[in-house]
């Protein structure tokens, strides 16, 4: 294919789309987690892969359809972030003087780092590193020049649904002016009245949620193993560099454009490219925003 | 030197592991002396990490760049200079990274950092992944290697410069500065410390010897596969050893480095991943419930995990007041 | 003579914030002057601006004729410009020695090592009135303590002209009383020179022998306590126009 050819791809277009609205769905998990508690879950693309495996056995074990299931795994996934915000970070936040803040960011961090790696190896020792795979709605439909399989297009439905579901709740509820109220300055929002306990347990519990959603999602569209979701909580944290906290448009924009440039940058030059293109995607956008575009949130906090 | 010698049980503590590990390869045989080179690389490696990131506050999770390029080094010009001259070349290479991405790369603060860091040496591993696949070289195969007593006397070597390193930029000035810059960076600029400079040297220096540690340890192996000498969880095993220990000096990093590689070796064979599970379950528990780590209990949490060897023996005639 | 503290037609603009415009005053050696003016007025902003911590956007700052354009935080406090921080910035888990050690090894004073740094300390600390706690982490002093460690540390760098911002706040009025003997003797026995920026008017009117007045980043009156108690245009902005 020339050049030309390539960038004109419906194919590819098709391809970024839905890899775009998978990012978008994943950032959106880290980006209320973060926005309100200012937390790196490195440890979000490992809900991915629960989610996904999650699904697989659901599927191979029961014969029940992912699309069923995605509710009920993200239910699990909620709980799970419930879980973790009552057992864990609500007390380590509480704890926190001023001066402590940011070293006490860099160890969330690392504990969230410990977390990823249990549970990757936790789930390679339990279910084996073997990649699975599963074929669900494989059935190719085709749209002019563009072969689009069953799953792709409900994978990209879904995943678009629920973005847009969340940005209106942000946008749009009360709750969700609270939960931008929280993200953008803490402090008042408390004296003003928001429930930021709240606001920060929904966050978790919508954050981990969507992460298992779109693991079921991943799940349809080909192989994966326990080592699979790390990549997707890097790109996960691209987007919300690029994107920005709490900005909910911005940040649907940022994926959409990460999954383009991933999928039309391995077309142009090759499949060996796709992680060299997405850490140095990550690297530059961490150089150009060295408070990760929100410098004077952070000093606001 | 205080540093390293608070109190006899240290001394006691020093003296045997450094005569253990000099005298090993003359009687133990190649399994047990592969383990004290293990031990002997952590034990650099941490160090190493340790005056960059225990010193300045500023968690470095990609580590192990440098000592994937100093394999790196090593491999892509075996045989065609002298040995030595490649390993220190490899001290210089990473070094020579340090100096030129250290300046925007220190601008940014916090946990950007630490993932700034990791996303730096996965750039670094993917680009020469790339460039190996795309000259055509699979894999590369090192003949003619140094035998085992040679790589683990230059291992042991490199063991004692990074503790050497690490105690003397601990009692030094600047050191002191470093320490400053750690508790408050606007702060410490303000009474005059050249934060800017002085993070920078602290990462070059911390960059040297991780590339001459992985110049020496691809010899190791005859096979150079790029995946393994960037290994992310080389920086994440120094990271838990590091915070496993405790405390900004030598100390520390030698219990974490004494127990991790112990446990490695029990579970490594057998059940590698559980060791990583357990290694994940110390990041977690230390930074959670000890993060001190264990100098922390042993010493007690109310001194400062960074007590000067001047402090005690500083005496203001008035001193002895109730606080 | 010519002053030490120059300041010339200085301003400062935050995006579409002007904090300060057109300031101009000169401090002469020795001088303790007082920076007064209403919440919001640019009297912090003025301090990190002559300490370094940020550059003027207009106008110049001259140091014992030396101008400080383009110099870094770091280098104006190693030429003899010391600041207090109005949120405190102490080396938590640092003791409060080794708080002042840093400003003895790098500022102005330049200790060529620990030891001679930590001598330098230990004075400063007992004249300050820390001694007993020289050897304590420094968070765990109180607030009237890590106040005094702001200045501590400040006068350790050996610092000619000390800028003091709102050291005052949160003490009681014995501790004001306190605080005024303790800068008083600082003053004297070191010969410094300084800027202080005060709300707790009696302080300030006690301490200073000259006071400039800010509103809106704009400089409003200048004179002697008695004088700018009297200025109708400092009444005014705290009285009769408020913002």
């Amino acid at each position: 294919m020339t050049v030309l050819e390539t960038l004109l791809s419906g194919q590819l277009l098709f391809a970024a789309l839905v890899t775009g609205s998978l990012y978008a769905l994943i950032a959106l998990g880290l980006n209320l987690v973060y926005g309100t508690m200012r937390l790196l879950n490195v440890a979000h693309g490992e809900v991915v892969m629960l989610g996904a495996y999650a699904a697989y056995w659901a599927f191979t074990a029961w014969d029940l359809s992912p699309l069923l299931v995605a509710p009920v795994v993200a239910a699990a996934g909620g709980l799970l972030g419930y879980a973790l915000y009552r057992g864990i970070f609500k007390s380590l936040l509480a704890d926190s003087s001023a001066a402590q803040v940011q070293r006490m960011e860099s160890n969330s961090l690392l504990l969230f780092f410990g977390l990823s790696i249990v549970l990757q190896n936790a789930a390679a020792l339990v279910f084996t590193p073997n990649n699975r795979a599963y074929n669900y709605l494989g059935t190719v439909y085709h749209l002019g020049s563009v072969s689009m399989t069953g799953n792709r297009l409900a994978a990209l439905c879904v995943a678009g649904t629920c973005c847009l579901l969340v940005a209106l709740f942000l946008g749009r509820s009360v709750f969700g002016l609270a939960t931008r109220a929280v993200i953008e300055r803490r402090e008042a929002a408390f004296i003003v009245g928001v429930n930021v306990d709240r606001v920060q347990w929904l966050s978790f519990v919508l954050g981990f949620a969507s992460a298992a959603l779109a693991g079921v999602l991943v799940s349809m569209l080909g192989q994966f193993s326990p080592f699979s979701g790390f990549p997707y909580t890097i790109a996960g944290f691209i987007v919300i560099i690029l994107g920005g906290l709490g900005n909910a448009m911005a940040g649907l924009l940022a994926a959409l454009l990460l999954g383009v440039i991933e999928t039309y940058g391995v077309a142009l030059t090759s499949a060996n490219m796709r992680s060299m293109l997405l850490y140095g995607a990550f690297v530059a956008a961490l150089l150009l925003f060295p408070n990760g575009v929100f410098a004077r949130r952070a000093a606001a906090r | 030197m205080r540093d390293l010698f608070p109190n006899r049980w240290w001394t006691a503590v020093w003296l045997s592991c450094l005569v253990l590990l000099a005298v090993l390869p003359f009687f133990a045989n190649d399994y047990v002396v592969g383990i004290g080179l293990s031990v002997l690389m952590w034990l650099a490696l941490t160090q190493s990490w340790c005056l960059l990131s225990k010193m300045t506050g500023y968690v470095s999770l990609g580590h192990v760049v440098f000592y994937g390029l100093g394999a790196y080094l090593v491999v892509i010009t075996w045989q065609q200079i002298p040995l030595p001259l490649a390993i220190v070349g490899a001290g210089v290479l990473a070094a020579l990274l340090a100096a030129l991405v250290g300046l925007p790369v220190l601008r940014v603060r916090g946990p950007y950092f630490v993932i700034l860091t990791f996303g730096l040496a996965e750039l670094v591993k993917y680009t020469i992944t790339w460039a190996e696949s795309a000259s055509g070289m699979a894999s590369r195969i090192l003949f003619g290697a140094p035998d085992l007593q040679v790589i683990y006397f230059s291992m042991f070597a490199l063991a004692v410069m990074a503790v050497a390193m690490l105690t003397w930029v601990g009692s030094s000035r600047f050191g002191h500065g470093l320490r400053s810059l750690r508790e408050n960076e606007e702060a410490a600029e303000t009474l005059g410390v050249p934060v800017v400079r002085y993070k920078l040297i602290a990462f070059v220096l911390g960059a040297a010897i991780p590339g001459m540690v992985g110049g020496v340890m691809a010899l190791r192996s005859t096979y150079f596969v790029v995946g393994q000498v960037f290994d992310p969880m080389i920086s994440v095993t120094v990271i838990a050893m590091a915070i496993l220990g405790g405390g900004d000096n030598a100390r520390g990093p030698l219990l974490g480095v004494l127990f991790l590689s112990l446990l490695s070796e029990l579970l490594w064979a057998n059940a590698p991943l559980l060791y990583m599970v357990i290694l994940g379950l110390v990041l977690i528990v230390f930074v959670l419930v000890l993060p001190q780590g264990i100098m922390g209990l042993l010493e007690g949490k109310k001194a400062p995990d960074n007590q000067l060897p001047n402090d005690a023996a500083q005496a203001s005639p008035k001193q002895g007041g109730t606080p | 003579m010519s002053a030490l503290l120059q300041i010339q037609g200085v301003g400062k603009r935050f995006g579409g914030l002007q904090a300060l415009e057109q300031v101009s005053f000169e401090v002469q050696a020795g001088q303790i002057v007082g920076v007064m003016g209403a919440n919001g007025a640019g009297k912090t902003t003025l301090f990190a601006l002559i300490a370094g911590n940020t550059a003027p956007s207009t106008g110049s700052i001259h140091f014992g004729g030396r101008s400080l354009a383009g110099l870094r935080a770091d280098q104006i406090c190693r030429l003899g410009i010391a600041r207090t921080f109005q949120i405190v910035k102490p080396f938590p888990m640092l003791t409060v020695l080794e708080n002042l050690r840093t400003a003895a090894l790098f500022g102005k004073a330049q200790a060529p090592d620990m030891a001679s740094a930590d001598k330098a300390a230990w004075q400063v600390l007992e004249e300050v009135g820390l001694a007993p706690m020289a050897l304590q982490p420094a968070h765990t002093l109180t607030l009237s303590g890590q106040k005094r460690l702001e200045i501590a540390r400040a006068v350790a760098t050996g610092a000619q002209l000390v800028l003091l911002d709102e050291v005052m706040a949160g003490l009681t009025p014995t501790e004001v009383a306190q605080m005024l003997q303790t800068l008083r003797a600082l003053h004297t026995t070191r010969g410094l020179t300084l800027l202080v920026i005060e709300h707790v008017m009696r302080a300030l009117m006690e301490l200073c022998e000259h006071i400039v007045v800010l509103h809106h980043g704009s400089l409003i009156a200048r004179g002697t306590p008695a004088h700018i108690a009297q200025d109708p245009q400092v009444h005014a902005a705290y009285f009769g126009d408020s913002p």
